[in-house]
């Protein structure tokens, strides 16, 4: 058997959607590993860092960003097609992102009340996760992605076997580092007990909340966490408004968020609710 | 079937102390006791520190009372201590010289003795060859101060678990063995606190070198292994006098005694296995978010899991080892499927590990009472209470009421002892009285007795909880008697007759809801009512809880109240009439609370305590949802002196308040009720 090493180099391509490309810039800021990535891997299509140009076909297609505009709704379909492993990164592609706060209100309303003529603005009515439109194979989630996350993902399809991407809470990230439950011991709203790991605990760390960038973690019980900070006094806009953020759109942090009001703010128009259950209703 | 209560203290004692270091010198010293004076403690940190230990004891950080490395007695919490309930946990300024003056904040030596992420190897693959080599770590010689009992019997968990089996962890064996282990018996506690339960504390009883208890002036210290003698003779110390061993003992013992036995732990082995049906876990999972703080802050738990990071070219792979958790879904997945697929799974994989199976498995149970999972919960669920629902104790609650005891006669009092003093607002104040009559004991939620400071009158006051050798009065200094009743301290002794009246009809509301509405002092009679709702959760459908104060800082019970709150299953909503600064809730009266609510009313059995003009509009509300007469109950107060219907005071119409009252239901009052002049 060849060591992976001596195997062709695979053909990855990174493309983009609704995003503000600070996920694609993950790549570029695993430095170090740069020259030994390009040994195993081709790059052939990474607009943000190079003017070489493929439509593909691509070993692992990464995509970053929302579908928000009804090309980027054609174009992941034909993007599908030429990728023989297409992985989403970040909060955009995987939840809709911080743009799918559009989402809750009245889009119509939104385009006439910003631009002179609305009708030059192709846009849909909502910011939509890609995995909505297309089978996604793996997702790497985080507002940005982290690069151990990025490399793990690549050191597995180059190895061949499974990612090893941990989905539990960012408590137990926490508590490895003996952070100080931001919590518990200051009353400061965090959703890291609902959030997926992967940030290294970032914002507790620094004694803020978790902002839940890297959306819901496995079963998620964003109602009892909702009701605790409803306990802890906090109004229903603003525990609305804390589940409402970068994967506000998520199902589990979109259904408690509607439950409290939605976010503060919105142009109202009747937003679909998501199927009623809790985290202990569905099996893993 | 195994022991069911089996010793999980003091054997350790000397997994530490001889096991590890067979030193020969001062062996003759074990157990006596000496005393440091307060300016010396720096002395015991520099002698650490000058044999090259690392010293970890308390420290502030981050807004808690946690273990850190020190590096002088200035680092120590002095004068900082903490409030703890479930699901909260603040810093508390005490501004005294007290360094030990707190309870187990969220690390245990376990952050040390078994860290997170501690290295393993290097695999390496070249060509067809793998080779992999120890990552070699360096382990720091150790020196823990402020370890408390409940964190002993912890280590001593270790031991057996990670040493005591046919497999050893060599890493934890290095650590252990190479640290020093300085240990301070409590003189103080939290409300999470369940150590005695679970028979590992307050009291330092083993598996420390030497064990301090802190007195205002210093420390009276306890040698614990040679080892411990060896340092002591390194101190500036004298042999501690009577009296500073009588402060030192009583100390620890009020601790005990404060802490009380929260959950039973005779026969909760068995108790717990036979439950794996029961409905309470799935209740739990409601509040669950099986984000294993609970696991993580746990002293014992040392659930683990490798992790591996990989070469981009997949020729070399580092292997370190991370804390993980019985609640993370990964944790008993398998290709194919997940064994413990739901919330409800895990938690229970979790308790029935914790208090059962961890018995079978060695020899103890592997919980030490520590309270952290209860502080560090998100949502505050609280071990103790799962406990009780899911296993109660084999005699459940209290015998019924006693046949009335003939020291209600007038004239009868029995003097009762203070055990412990707590300011709970401005102007009102807990009083813990032990000593009491077996009669107090046995007495129910609602009803009062009167309490007798010779040369003050004699006053009705109502029982504010029952302990399991004492019974709390909560008192408002509104005159010179409650003042001098409020102005009591420990070991001071007050006179009681009792308990009188009636009781709230618990009984009534069992497979109803339940609707508690109160304000001001008026939550004090109620509070053992809801210490028994809690106990017997399951009797009851949804509990509601309206309580109304002037201020927020009028409030009672406040650690309490946000406990309740955090378990999920109460609902408690509070009011002020006039808000501060940091109040964020409603303004008002209490039954604006439940104006606009969607319960219902027929459904409900209501208990009501306050001002009579609050209950007057709390009964008008509760009648306009539907709760008949006969389901409301209320407490009226009157001037009530013999407490047994035989001097005329307190009459109206046909009653005697004290004797068929101070709890009527409200069919029972008929047009006395709201009625003025009466």
């Amino acid at each position: 058997m060849p060591t992976v090493a001596a195997r062709p180099r695979l053909r990855v391509g990174i493309v983009k959607m609704a995003s503000c490309d600070g996920c694609q810039l993950t790549l570029l800021d695993l430095e170090d590993e740069l020259l030994p990535l390009a040994e195993r891997f081709e790059i052939v299509e990474f607009p943000e860092a190079s003017s070489v140009r493929s439509a593909g076909p691509y070993d692992v297609l990464l995509v970053e960003g929302s579908i928000s505009t009804p090309d980027q709704a054609t174009e992941i379909v034909e993007l599908r097609k030429q990728a023989k492993r297409l992985v989403t990164i970040g909060a955009c592609a995987n939840h809709g992102g911080i743009q799918a706060l559009r989402n809750w209100s009245d889009h119509d309303a939104f385009r006439a009340a910003v631009y002179a003529h609305p009708e030059y603005v192709a846009s849909l009515a909502q910011s939509v996760p890609v995995s909505e439109l297309v089978t996604v194979d793996a997702e790497l989630n985080g507002c940005p992605i982290s690069p151990d996350q990025l490399r793990e993902l690549l050191v597995s399809v180059s190895v061949g076997r499974r990612p090893q991407i941990r989905e539990e809470s960012v408590c137990l990230a926490c508590k490895r580092r003996s952070v100080v439950c931001v919590m518990v011991s200051q009353g400061i709203p965090c959703l890291g007990p609902v959030t997926q790991s992967g940030c290294g605990a970032l914002c507790p760390r620094f004694g803020r909340g978790c902002y839940g960038c890297y959306g819901p973690k496995e079963q998620a019980n964003a109602v009892s966490l909702a009701r605790a900070f409803a306990w802890t006094g906090r109004q229903d806009a603003e525990v609305a408004r804390l589940f409402a953020g970068f994967t506000g759109w998520s199902g589990t942090f979109r259904s408690v968020a509607a439950a409290y009001g939605g976010p503060p703010g919105v142009i109202p128009y009747a937003v679909p609710a998501e199927p009623k259950g809790g985290p202990d209703d569905a099996r893993d | 079937m195994v022991a069911s209560e089996p010793p999980i203290s003091g054997q350790p004692a000397s997994l530490a102390a001889q096991a590890f270091r067979p030193g020969e010198t001062g062996g003759s010293q074990l157990g006596a006791d000496w005393f440091l004076a307060r300016p010396n403690l720096g002395v015991l940190i520099d002698a650490l520190r000058a044999d090259g230990r690392t010293v970890v004891g308390p420290r502030v950080v981050d807004g808690a009372i946690t273990y850190a490395e020190i590096e002088s007695a200035d680092d120590l919490p002095i004068g900082v201590g903490d409030e703890q309930a479930p699901g909260h946990y603040r810093l508390v300024e005490r501004g005294d010289r007290r360094a030990f003056d707190y309870t187990v904040g969220p690390l245990s030596p376990k952050r040390w003795t078994f860290p997170s992420p501690l290295s393993l190897n290097v695999g390496t693959r070249d060509g067809r060859d793998v080779t992999f080599e120890r990552v070699a770590t360096e382990t720091p010689r150790l020196a823990f101060i402020g370890v408390r009992a409940c964190e002993l019997a912890a280590l001593g968990i270790h031991d057996r678990v990670m040493l005591g089996g046919p497999y050893t962890d060599e890493d934890y064996r290095t650590r252990r063995q190479g640290a020093l282990v300085i240990a301070v018996n409590c003189s103080t506690s939290s409300s999470t606190c369940f150590c005695t339960s679970m028979g590992t504390g307050p009291a330092a009883r083993g598996g420390y070198d030497l064990a301090l208890t802190e007195l205002d002036e210093g420390f009276v210290v306890r040698i614990g292994s040679p080892a411990g003698a060896d340092l002591l003779a390194r101190l500036p110390v004298r042999a501690a006098d009577g009296d500073q061993r009588a402060s030192a003992a009583e100390a620890v013992a009020a601790v005990a005694k404060r802490i009380g036995d929260p959950v039973p732990s005779a026969g909760l082995h068995d108790r717990l296995m036979a439950q794996f049906d029961s409905p309470q876990w799935a209740k739990i999972a409601e509040r669950c978010l099986s984000c294993a703080n609970c696991t993580m802050v746990c002293p014992t738990c040392f659930c683990n899991t490798v992790i591996q990071q990989s070469a981009l070219d997949g020729s070399t792979s580092t292997s370190e080892r991370i804390w993980d958790s019985c609640f993370t879904a990964g944790f008993a997945r398998v290709a194919g499927g997940n064994f413990r697929s739901r919330p409800r799974d895990r938690y229970r994989q979790w308790l029935t590990h914790k208090f059962a199976t961890w018995v079978d498995q060695f020899g103890s149970f592997g919980c030490v009472g520590c309270g952290r999972c209860i502080t560090w919960c998100p949502v505050g669920i609280d071990v103790r209470a799962e406990l009780l629902a899911i296993a109660p104790p084999l005699t459940p609650g209290r015998e019924p009421a006693a046949p009335r005891p003939v020291a209600a006669a007038p004239g009868w009092y029995v003097s009762g002892r203070v055990v412990s003093v707590r300011q709970e607002t401005s102007d009102v104040t807990t009083l813990t009285v032990g000593d009491v009559d077996d009669a107090f004991l046995a007495g129910q939620p609602g009803q009062f007795a009167m309490l007798d400071l010779p040369s003050f009158p004699q006053l009705p006051i109502s029982i504010s909880r029952f302990g399991r050798d004492t019974v709390d009065f909560t008192i408002r200094a509104a005159g010179p008697a409650t003042a001098a009743l409020t102005a009591l301290g420990p070991r001071d002794e007050v006179g009681l007759r009792g308990p009188l009246g009636t009781s709230w009809p618990i009984e009534r509301a069992m497979g109803h809801d339940v609707v508690i509405v109160t304000g001001g002092i008026g939550l004090a009679p109620l509070r053992p009512l809801i210490d028994s709702l809690v106990a017997q959760r399951d009797q009851f459908d949804a509990i509601r809880l309206y309580y109304g104060a002037r201020t927020p800082s009028d409030q009672l019970y406040q650690e309490e109240l946000r406990g309740w709150g955090a378990r999920g299953d109460i609902d408690v909503q509070l009011t002020v009439d006039r808000a501060d600064d940091a109040w964020t809730g409603p303004v008002g009266v209490v039954t604006h609370l439940f104006d606009r609510a969607t319960w219902d009313g027929s459904r409900s059995v209501a208990f009501v305590c306050g001002p009579e003009r609050m209950m007057e509009a709390t009964v008008d509300a509760l009648e306009a949802r539907d709760l008949a007469p006969d389901r409301i109950f209320v407490t009226l107060e009157r001037h009530m002196q013999c407490g047994i219907g035989l001097c005329g005071h307190c009459q109206i119409g046909r009653l005697f308040v004290c004797r068929d009252g101070p709890v009527f239901a409200l069919a029972q009052l008929g047009d006395i009720f709201g009625r003025e002049g009466i």
